[in-house]
């Protein structure tokens, strides 16, 4: 079915605001070209083969199933985006699509006019939230689109941990999903972020993450990419208060013949900002991974320090890495580093574990481990750590 | 305490380098570009009739491809207002008292005798569009070696030239590529025989003389199995109000076991738009080394290539780039592997200073089936002031299997701990950071034969007289 204002349709019960911002969204949807291979952007990442009119069923309307700390302190907003849109319009209107902006392609509009679920928290000023906050985002059924909004406001010196966990109920499904986050970082606030994409083999997934950072805020954000026979995640950080610090991680595992695409954006607006990023990715069998990432430093940001590091290990002789590390930089008086690297196991390392007995598939296995182990150390909180590490063995096993 | 010599670069520029003599041309094309001017270039030069449908070829996808929409912003160029053909005089000079007094003047000045007096082996000096002056010293043609410009070549080695013209840049590669086979003029021709090893750098220095005129040299070396040449271009050019542009092609096959060193200092004044097409191809166990240095310009876009085609095959690429104000310098390199067990590295080395704005842009290409092979690249830049910018573009594609690619880069200002170490042993701070920008780019400058390095050292130390501390 094409999708048109009768899709939205499958989306009833939001207040008229939401309603009108998603035709706006269709709008944009329906004038924006299908991106081509002469978009940089694009150019190695094709989606001529997508009709999103397949997938115009929409699935998990009211979103999430949240998995709460025991008691949320006072004044913590923790809703559908849906149902929050209604209760606290003073809070999510002007912030909805603001930092992903609905216009930006074909993929951001057709998120913005259908997003299904998705959850909306709102943490007050000062207030620390011990224990994490997991959402999790389930397909059930094959050929549908599923597409959760996640939007997160820290206020001044809040404090806590968000995971948020697309899982498909069967690996073989097909279907279009996108989970985007906005994230709102006041002054002094501490936000640990993961995203854990595991949808099934077969989906096309689109995601846009970006964070805006007040003053000496600092950000937290890990991604881990496995599922999707095509998956494009966009990373942004805006530093735009001094003293913000972004720490931007991914990992990625890639295999059978799934493409994985990276787009980064460390944005330093103000100077006396940091933002330090690594995403490292495996890759086996016929895989393919593209990495994107734009270190941009505004005029007036001075004493900024951006690290940028991408790192693949090819496992398989016709896995393809492609990696485009990219500076901006308009003030002097700063420290930028960036480095990528693509390259299989290190025949020494695998010699070495070999001449002590260890089987080649072992040695192999442990060097993987050992590969994605420095970044594992970075994902913010205890909870998720754990998830990624059982669900990197049982790929890697 | 060191002490250095004090020069104004911005203030006697126009008196060094910025002088020019009075046009005294025996042809000088109508401006623009079309058919019947290409027509004409190719009728003056008595070409034979492949290479005028050549150019009209040449001419016509030049017409059909796009401006490019990446880079530099060349909008600007109004390609019907450039003279696309001059010849200075009418032959060919053998020797230097054979020239033209005021072309002999222009050349004084450059001190293009005193340097061929020292250590040359053959000057083939461009005025304008045409090689004027050209001596070849008779060693080399006792050792089979052709140095000659290209215009010659075409008439006395028409087969060799046939055979290799247009094979490494095919017209239709880019625009400008296409640009320069349909109104090229001048450039050097080398042909080095099977294993012959010429030990002096070969040397041609370029101007542009004419106000709006364009410059399409075309370069075509070829090294032969075993054989060893290093060429040297550099530039230096008067200062005009309008725009000129500068489009040559440079075309290089590098056979088995074979080297080729290729060394640029590109110091044109700051209102040519300089867009170079440089490739070459490596065949198996060759050697090519690209040594590019970017000074002048208001627009340079230029990416020295390899093609690595056969096992073993070399590439290097060391690129220094300094802007300073108003200039916009896109360099870098591109290395694409063809062929299995091929390794490559890309040093690049840039400063911006005042304003002025480098970008690295490379591109390292590893194909399906070039297996084991090796490339790294390095960039560095060094920003003098807050006004200025640098880029970084790498690309990298890897194809093939059990390939080991590594980038790096850094981008910072000079360092304060190195500027106190040495202001507190007395040094000014203007003459410390001098010597800091001297030491960034000093992997670059050993790489020159020692007069190039003694210039280029003078000519950073002028470029940060008077801007910087």
């Amino acid at each position: 079915m094409v999708i048109n204002t009768e899709t939205l349709d499958q989306l009833q019960g939001e207040p008229g605001w939401l309603r009108e911002r998603r035709e706006n969204a269709l709008t944009a949807y329906e004038r924006l070209p299908l991106p081509s291979k002469t978009d940089e952007e694009w150019r190695r990442t094709d989606v001529s083969r997508l009709d999103p009119n397949q997938f115009s069923r929409l699935e998990h309307l009211d979103g999430q199933k949240l998995l709460l700390p025991e008691a949320l302190p006072e004044g913590v907003i923790l809703e559908p985006l849906r149902v929050a849109a209604e209760k606290h319009r003073d809070l999510i209107e002007p912030r909805l699509f603001s930092l992903v902006h609905a216009d930006r392609d074909r993929f951001t509009a057709l998120h913005a006019a259908l997003f299904t679920g998705g959850t909306f928290l709102y943490v007050p000023d000062g207030v620390v939230i011990d224990n994490p906050i997991i959402g999790q985002h389930f397909s059930h059924e094959s050929g549908t689109g599923v597409l959760p909004h996640t939007l997160i406001v820290a206020g001044n010196g809040a404090k806590f941990h968000y995971l948020d966990e697309y899982i498909a109920e069967h690996d073989d499904e097909t279907g279009y999903r996108s989970g985007s986050t906005e994230i709102f970082l006041g002054e002094g606030a501490q936000v640990g972020y993961v995203a854990v994409q595991k949808w099934g083999r077969n989906v096309w997934h689109f995601s846009d993450q970006r964070a805006e950072l007040q003053k000496d805020s600092t950000l937290r954000l890990f991604n881990v990419t496995l599922g999707g026979k095509f998956s494009k995640t966009r990373v942004e950080a805006s530093l735009v208060g001094e003293g913000s610090n972004a720490e931007l991680k991914a990992i990625y595992f890639a295999s059978g013949e799934q493409f994985f695409d990276f787009h980064t954006l460390q944005d330093h607006r103000v100077g006396n900002t940091r933002s330090d990023l690594l995403f490292k990715g495996a890759l086996q069998d016929v895989s393919r991974t593209v990495y994107a990432g734009l270190i941009k430093i505004a005029k007036h940001a001075a004493r900024s320090d951006a690290y940028q590091a991408n790192r693949n290990l090819v496992l398989s002789d016709k896995a393809k890495a492609t990696s485009i590390p990219m500076l901006e930089i308009d003030n002097n008086d700063v420290r930028c580093t960036h480095g990528a690297t693509v390259g299989p196991v290190d025949p020494e390392h695998l010699f070495y574990l070999r001449s002590r007995g260890i089987p080649e598939a072992t040695a192999k296995r442990m060097l993987i481990q050992g590969f994605f182990g420095d970044v594992l150390d970075r994902i913010p909180f205890g909870h998720a750590r754990r998830l990624v590490e059982a669900e990197l063995e049982s790929r890697i096993g | 305490m060191a002490t250095q010599p004090k020069i104004e670069v911005g203030s006697d520029y126009k008196e060094k380098y910025g002088f020019f003599v009075p046009e005294d041309f025996v042809f000088k094309a109508k401006r623009g570009l079309n058919p019947e001017i290409v027509k004409e270039i190719s009728w003056m030069k008595k070409e034979p009739e492949w290479m005028t449908k050549m150019r009209l070829r040449s001419l016509e996808i030049f017409r059909k491809k796009p401006m490019p929409t990446w880079g530099a912003d060349l909008s600007v160029i109004d390609f019907e207002n450039i003279f696309y053909y001059l010849q200075a005089t009418d032959k060919q000079s053998k020797t230097w008292e054979e020239l033209p007094p005021d072309i002999k003047a222009t050349y004084d000045r450059l001190g293009v005798p005193e340097a061929e007096r020292k250590f040359l082996a053959g000057v083939s000096a461009q005025y304008e569009s045409e090689v004027v002056y050209h001596s070849l010293q008779e060693s080399l043609t006792k050792k089979g070696v052709i140095f000659t410009d290209t215009d010659s070549a075409l008439r006395d080695h028409p087969e060799l030239f046939k055979e290799y013209f247009g094979t490494v840049i095919p017209p239709a590669d880019n625009k400008f590529a296409a640009l320069n086979t349909a109104v090229w003029s001048g450039g050097s021709f080398i042909y080095v025989p099977k294993g012959v090893k010429v030990e002096i750098p070969l040397q041609a220095y370029f101007r542009i003389n004419a106000e709006n005129m364009g410059q399409f040299e075309r370069t075509l070396i070829i090294c032969d199995e075993g054989s060893f040449v290093h060429y040297i271009e550099g530039c230096t050019a008067p200062i005009y109000t309008t725009d000129s542009l500068h489009s040559a092609v440079v075309e290089i096959i590098v056979k088995k076991n074979a080297r080729c060193r290729y060394t640029t200092i590109q110091n044109w004044s700051t209102n040519v738009f300089n867009l170079v097409t440089k490739r070459a191809m490596a065949y198996a166990d060759a050697t090519m080394e690209w040594v590019d240095g970017n000074l002048g310009s208001q627009i340079t876009m230029k990416y020295p290539s390899v093609y690595l085609m056969e096992p073993g095959a070399k590439g290097d690429v060391l690129s220094v780039a300094f802007a300073g104000k108003g200039q916009h310098q896109d360099a870098g390199g591109k290395m694409i592997h063809v062929a299995a067990n091929t390794t490559s590295t890309i040093t690049s080395k840039s400063i911006s200073k005042a304003g002025g704005r480098t970008s690295y842009r490379g591109h390292i290409k590893i194909y399906p089936g070039a297996n084991n092979c090796k490339s790294f690249v390095k960039c560095d830049a060094l920003l003098l002031d807050d006004e200025s910018r640098s880029d970084t573009y790498p690309y990298n594609d890897v194809d093939a299997e059990n390939v080991t690619l590594g980038h790096e880069a850094t981008v910072s200002k000079v360092s304060d701990e190195q500027l106190f170490y040495l202001m507190s042993r007395g040094i000014t701070r203007a003459e410390a950071e001098t010597m800091i920008v001297n030491g960034f780019i000093e992997p670059f400058t050993k790489e020159l034969p020692l007069e190039y390095a003694v210039e280029l050292n003078r000519l950073i130390q002028l470029e940060m007289e008077g801007s910087v501390g």
